[in-house]
């Protein structure tokens, strides 16, 4: 190991452990789940970059949003992402969460996806490659040793913008909010 | 029965129906709506025993829908797709309140069709037992799947008004 690397674990482990630990949630969105499976086999295996797939929201913390998420898809985006323990990574890969994509006129497709939960990095493209992911992750690895990777505290501090937001796409919410709201 | 009997004797059974073969070698009926169960239970008796689809489309300059009923047949799986013939029945609905007699009382199956149907082209189903929403979240002023619903208004009303989140003071 790099003396340097050992330093950075001495003065925040608890950092380090974040970075090359992200458990994503196995949550399928669209088509984009279709790159998800190469990824973590033997082709590109995603472990090498401790990225594990999981199946509980509750003991991940990278949420990757793989394509075009609807409105009956938004409800279980939000109360998965809810359900995460904190500190929560969330990507949007593809170009329908960042704008549309071909979907842009659609009359059940969510447009920005930022609008509703936080997102820390976007892969553009579609579909993007199974490498980009890895290059997102790789991203996040900076971000988070930056201390930029500050969604889900966004999150914590704009509850009440995103949950009006999600309030009025969805309707009324039936689960009560995850922060006061004053 | 053969195909070429089956075109004869619904031509002899129904009155005023059209029936045809088509260039895929599929039986073609067009009929009028207040027919559709009496020909479908008249099918299904005579081997078509699979109701593989319910679809509609939105005919706005004729002022009208035409639903669709596929039909086919498994007792017949070891013919090829043109021996079989399998059926289409077509039948046109005016635009203004639409309505049309269910079909479960013959196939069964058709009830999530019907529902859908309901839900994207607001055709009303007489006698169906629950037409709830089946796929949307929320509720459009004229049925999306219509060809005057204006997806790009709608979109410019409703998705593009949800403001952006604030970024937060440093």
């Amino acid at each position: 190991m790099d003396r340097k690397v050992i330093r950075k674990w001495l003065k925040d482990p608890e950092k380090m452990g974040n970075k090359y630990s992200l458990w994503a949630v196995y949550f399928c969105t669209g088509c984009g789940i279709i790159e998800v499976p190469p990824v973590i086999t033997s082709r590109w295996d995603a472990e090498r970059f401790g990225v594990i797939p999981v199946a509980s929201p509750r003991q991940a913390n990278l949420f990757l949003i793989t394509g075009y998420v609807s409105l009956k898809t938004l409800r279980a985006i939000i109360r998965t992402y809810e359900q995460m323990q904190e500190p929560k990574y969330t990507v949007g890969f593809g170009s329908c969460p960042i704008n549309g994509g071909m979907y842009w006129d659609s009359y059940n497709t969510i447009k920005k996806l930022d609008k509703y939960i936080p997102i820390d990095g976007w892969i553009a493209g579609c579909m993007p490659r199974p490498e980009a992911i890895f290059v997102a992750v790789t991203h996040l690895w900076t971000l988070i040793d930056k201390g930029m990777a500050n969604a889900y505290k966004k999150y914590r501090k704009q509850y009440k913008y995103y949950r009006k937001n999600q309030e009025m796409a969805l309707g009324k919410l039936e689960w009560p909010p995850l922060y006061p709201i004053n | 029965m053969n195909k070429k009997n089956l075109i004869d004797e619904l031509k002899l059974t129904f009155a005023d129906i059209q029936v045809n073969e088509d260039e895929n070698g599929m039986i073609k009926i067009h009929a009028k709506k207040e027919q559709v169960k009496t020909i479908l239970r008249y099918l299904k008796g005579n081997g078509y025993d699979h109701l593989a689809l319910v679809s509609c489309v939105d005919w706005i300059n004729k002022k009208e829908f035409e639903l669709i009923y596929i039909l086919t047949s498994y007792l017949n799986d070891n013919k090829s797709y043109q021996e079989k013939g399998d059926v289409y029945l077509k039948i046109r609905v005016t635009r203004g309140g639409p309505e049309v007699e269910t079909v479960i009382g013959v196939f069964e199956n058709a009830e999530p069709y019907e529902r859908e149907i309901h839900e994207l082209f607001g055709i009303n189903f007489r006698g169906h037992p629950r037409l709830i929403p089946l796929f949307l979240e929320r509720e459009y002023d004229v049925p999306p799947f219509r060809k005057d619903f204006d997806t790009r208004k709608y979109v410019e009303d409703f998705f593009n008004s949800i403001p952006v989140i604030p970024e937060e003071k440093t």
